[in-house]
């Protein structure tokens, strides 16, 4: 009997044991009743949960499919990006290495392999550093022990610091590397090849050290070297420091071009550095400055011998392109501790040396002398003085006539320059005016010269004429013929009544310029004279060049002519004659007696000037003889 | 430790098995709501055990022995050596539950604390608060088991005594004293999952408002069909298995105590925290009996043997398994019956929720839909 029926019954049995059929029938329906319940129940849920997870499982494949289209194009990105990561990683100039904390490779690129001649098979994640090192062992981009390395690298990366090293390779390229710890205990190396860098950066120190046209000692190496060369110096030794020019390298560089002025500059270099021992130090320290440092020598001997030596070698002629050009040296000659023990003071007393050498001839040394100082300071005294003597008005204008001969009439006043110096007293233009030359103050005094006579021949009579001497230094100025147009139009000053004086020295330079100023004032009507006619080269190719309005002869010829001097005699009247046959006048500078007037006046002189006719004197003066003269003339006339 | 079953019902009154003892120190009853309602049953008991704690609820019918019946039934323990301590309270509502618990856990609290037995108001009470409130006063290492007094399928009061006649709104634990006593205790289900793990989106307490963002009670009635007009009754009928999702190992089973048609929530006998995951349970008769069968053997596990006349099991199964097991609601009594051996006295209800301590964690809380066996057993040894 099924238990559940068994409870049934006892249920529906009374206590007399009677069975009630009706409780029983009741019971048991109630029962089928419960299990159909819990059978639709049970179906129900089935069938709803069954939906559900239909329902469920669709979203779920809609979802997945979203998902791996998603992740379709993710990983499309991904596989592009690890392409642009391996292009940037591949196409870097530097080789990339990381490793984990184990030293094993994780990520690398081609360049490593390139860099130590690897083949791409032996580097690959996994790979220990020490495996890749003895593998550069075998191909000999690396020495050393690898173990060793490899210890003392990982020792450094516990630091956690980033850190570079430079190695040279067997094959001589030096590469920078450049480890940099990572929170994992690994590191990423860098390896770049510095090999190029190192050599610019070699050669970038020795160009500042090096002048690269005759790959001399610069002036930077020069003085570095004669501080150390003085610090070295034995108590009982001497240092000569040697400063040299070349003495008319200024015209080869003019006259032939920069291209034969390096040439001969790179010769020079090379003699000098040949005529030197190797212990003695040749620099080039300037355009046409050379210096040596003759260290640890026993006595002045030695240094005169070399210096001698120098003088002889440079000046022997050079070949440049085809052209033989001849130039000579002057030197300077400074001794330590003789003439001073510091760099500077040594520098500047072979320097004043130098320049003495120079005065005294050129093509030669001088020792420094303790007087040169003094000399030297006296020119600087007098550059200073000359410049306030400009700004102060001490300047004045004397004025010297001349006499033509014909009627015996004053025709032109030379304006001669004139320098009161207020403790000096008078100073002889031929003591500053070459010294206003080499400072180029001349140009500035010229033309304040030029405007005072222009102003002050205004004042006289228009028949007289005033006479300016022009520098050679003034011709090369581009400034020139407005300057002189400028004077003119200030004064009021007819051109007409301008002669304007230049000597032979004027035609040799930059000859095509100054010749066009030249022309382009005496189209204006200003007179151009040849000054000093005799005394130079007297070249009649320079007559050919420009023609002149006058020839002034120089006093040389005039000064001792005589009655009895019959070549004296017969130079002026064949220059007279030569003059006139060209349209020009003469006039016989320097004559100073009444037998000289009488001898230039016979051999065809136009105009005389000298002493015997007047002295140079103040415009007052020299106006008040005009004015007094003025009714002469008209007499005459 | 001497224990005496009484059973009463309206044709025979009282009826006992055994001689009555006359120092019994505990006695509990429980019996249908209108059988206990006008107090007669409680005085009655008083009056035969003059020196006992008289605890009782009502239920949703009695476990006596092997069977399930709807008459009283009650059992009357006299200890050797233990002492007992009973602790009342009233439980107004599901907020003040936790205030609740942890009074009655100070009340109870002491180091020979060895185990607690609470019975509690059954529709106002949070449970999971009441039991969480308890431990957290008289120590979480005291065993705390019970039950949540039960209205048959009528959801509409339930009534707890504690030496007073039962009345609504109540909880009243005994706590059991010394080193005699032993209480044992099992917890086990039976429910089988199934269908589609659920998320609770909206909740409150434990109130439960949405399961994936759909109101949970349309799913409720989707799958109740027709028998959603026995709400919320016909809810015991699935279950809902919840837990943490990141400790799935905790699970627990909630049963729901009352629906609102208006605003579409359920309130459960325990808390429904949101963020858990929830899956719907239902009940196989046989795997029912099973789980009865693994409580019962869990609880005498440790202490006691089976047929130890020396022990008592108070087995408190759920409302949801008896309405769902129908006239088969009996073998899973029999089952536990079976495991806990013909003479140990067994008694036990049909509950609101059951009070265990988790089978994994050891932590005694609210269960639902679950049998749960309590043996106490008190030793000379």
């Amino acid at each position: 009997m099924h238990r559940l029926f068994a409870r049934q019954r006892l249920q529906a049995t009374g206590p007399d044991g009677t069975v009630d059929l009706d409780a029983l029938a009741r019971i048991i329906t109630d029962a089928y009743e419960q299990t159909d319940r819990d059978h639709r129940r049970t179906e129900r849920s089935i069938a709803l949960m069954i939906d559900e997870l239909d329902q469920l499982n669709r979203t779920l494949e809609l979802q997945v499919a979203e998902r791996t289209v998603a992740l379709g194009k993710r990983e499309t990105e991904l596989r592009e990006q690890n392409l642009r990561f391996d292009a940037a990683l591949n196409n870097m100039s530097q080789a990339l290495l990381m490793f984990d904390g184990m030293s094993r490779l994780v990520i690398h690129n081609k360049r490593y392999c390139e860099m130590y001649g690897l083949a791409p098979d032996d580097v690959g994640p996994g790979v220990v550093l020490q495996e890749l090192l003895r593998k550069r062992l075998a191909v000999g981009t690396f020495s050393g022990d690898p173990d060793d390395y490899v210890a003392n690298l990982r020792a450094r990366i516990a630091r956690g610091l980033s850190f570079n090293t430079d190695i040279d390779l067997p094959n001589g390229r030096t590469i920078e590397i450049c480890n940099s710890p990572m929170p994992d205990g690994g590191w990423v190396a860098t390896h770049e090849d510095i090999t190029e860098r190192r050599r610019a950066e070699k050669i970038i120190a020795h160009m500042a050290h090096y002048d690269s046209l005759t790959e001399l000692p610069n002036r930077v190496l020069f003085q570095e070297r004669l501080a150390q060369s003085l610090v070295d110096l034995g108590a009982d030794r001497k240092l000569a420091v040697f400063y040299l020019d070349l003495d008319n390298f200024k015209a080869v560089n003019d006259t032939l071009g920069h291209q034969f002025g390096d040439e001969l500059l790179k010769q020079v270099g090379q003699r000098l550095r040949g005529s030197a021992a190797e212990s003695i130090t040749v620099a080039r320290v300037g355009g046409d400055e050379f210096a040596v440092i003759v260290p640890g020598i026993a006595d002045l001997a030695e240094a005169s011998a070399l210096a001698q030596r120098i003088c002889t070698v440079i000046g022997e002629p050079y070949d440049l392109f085809g052209h033989s050009v001849v130039t000579e040296t002057s030197i300077g000659v400074a001794v330590a501790p003789d003439n001073g023990t510091l760099p500077d003071a040594l520098i500047k007393n072979a320097d004043m040396a130098l320049y003495r050498a120079k005065a005294d001839g050129r093509g030669t040394f001088r020792f420094f002398e303790a007087e040169m100082d003094a000399v030297i300071k006296a020119r600087r005294a007098l550059e200073s003085a000359l410049r306030d003597a400009l700004l102060e008005g001490q300047f004045t204008l004397h004025y010297q006539p001349i006499l033509k001969l014909d009627d015996n009439t004053m025709s032109c006043c030379e304006a001669l320059i004139r320098w009161n110096h207020p403790v000096r007293g008078m100073v002889p233009p031929a003591e500053f005016i070459p010294v206003a030359e080499e400072i180029g103050l001349i140009v500035a005094i010229g033309e304040w010269v030029l405007r005072q006579a222009c102003a002050d021949a205004a004042t006289w009579p228009d028949n007289i004429k005033v006479a300016v001497n022009l520098s050679p230094i003034q011709m090369l100025n581009a400034k020139l013929v407005p300057v002189v147009v400028g004077a003119l139009a200030a004064a009021g000053l007819p051109a007409s009544r301008l002669e304007l004086e230049i000597t032979e020295s004027v035609l040799m330079q930059n000859t095509e310029q100054t010749v066009a100023a030249l022309h382009q004032l005496r189209s204006l009507g200003v007179k151009i004279s040849m000054d000093d006619f005799g005394t130079g080269f007297s070249s009649l190719s320079y007559l050919r060049r420009f023609p002149f309005d006058k020839l002034k002869i120089d006093r040389c010829f005039i000064s001792d002519l005589s009655k009895d001097d019959d070549n004296g005699l017969a130079i002026v009247r064949s220059v007279t004659a030569l003059a006139s046959s060209l349209g020009m006048v003469t006039t016989a500078e320097g004559v100073e007696t009444a037998e000289q007037m009488e001898l230039v006046r016979m051999v065809g002189c136009t105009e005389a000037q000298g002493y015997y006719l007047g002295r140079p004197q103040p415009l007052k003066d020299v106006s008040r003889l005009l004015a007094d003269s003025l009714p002469r003339q008209a007499k005459s006339a | 430790m001497h224990a005496v079953q009484l059973s009463w019902n309206g044709i025979s009154g009282w009826q006992g098995q055994g001689e009555i003892p006359d120092r019994a120190g505990l006695v509990l009853y429980f019996g249908g709501r209108a059988a206990l309602a006008d107090g007669r049953r409680y005085n009655e008991l008083r009056d035969m055990f003059p020196h006992a704690h008289v605890v009782g609820c009502s239920t949703g019918g009695q476990i006596r022995n092997n069977d399930v019946s709807d008459d009283i039934a009650a059992i009357a323990l006299n200890f050797a050596q233990t002492r007992l301590k009973l602790a009342t309270a009233v439980a107004s509502s599901a907020e003040t539950s936790r205030a609740c618990g942890e009074s009655i856990g100070r009340v109870l609290a002491a180091d020979d604390l060895a185990g607690i037995f609470v019975l509690s108001d059954g529709l106002n009470v949070n449970g999971s608060a009441l039991v969480a409130g308890i431990t957290a006063t008289a120590g979480d290492s005291v065993p705390v088991t019970g039950g949540l007094a039960g209205d048959g399928a009528q959801f509409q009061e339930t009534l707890v005594g504690g030496d007073f006649a039962p009345r609504k709104q109540t909880v009243a634990a005994i706590g059991f004293y010394g080193a005699a006593v032993r209480i044992g205790h099992g917890n086990a289900g039976g429910w089988d999952e199934f269908g589609p793990r659920r998320r609770i989106t909206r909740a409150s307490g434990n109130v439960l408002f949405e399961l994936d963002g759909a109101p949970a009670l349309d799913l409720y009635k989707r799958y109740l069909g027709d028998e959603a007009a026995g709400l919320p009754g016909t809810a015991l009928l699935f279950p809902l298995r919840i837990y943490d999702p990141l400790r799935p190992e905790r699970a627990l089973v909630r049963t729901v105590l009352a629906v609102d048609h208006d605003n579409g929530s359920m309130t459960f006998a325990g808390d429904m925290p949101q963020g858990f995951v929830s899956q719907l349970m239902r009940g196989n008769f046989n795997r029912l009996a099973a789980g009865a069968a693994e409580a019962a053997r869990q609880s005498v596990a440790a202490f006691a043997q089976p047929g130890d006349t020396d022990s008592v099991a108070i087995l408190v199964s759920c409302i949801g398994r008896r309405l769902l097991m129908g006239q088969r609601t009996v073998e899973e009594v029999e089952a536990a019956g079976r495991a806990l051996g013909t003479t140990m006295p067994a008694l036990g209800f049909y509950s609101y929720g059951e009070i265990s301590p988790h089978a994994a964690s050891g932590l005694s809380q609210l269960h639902n839909q679950t049998m749960t066996v309590t043996t106490i057993t008190e030793s000379a040894r």
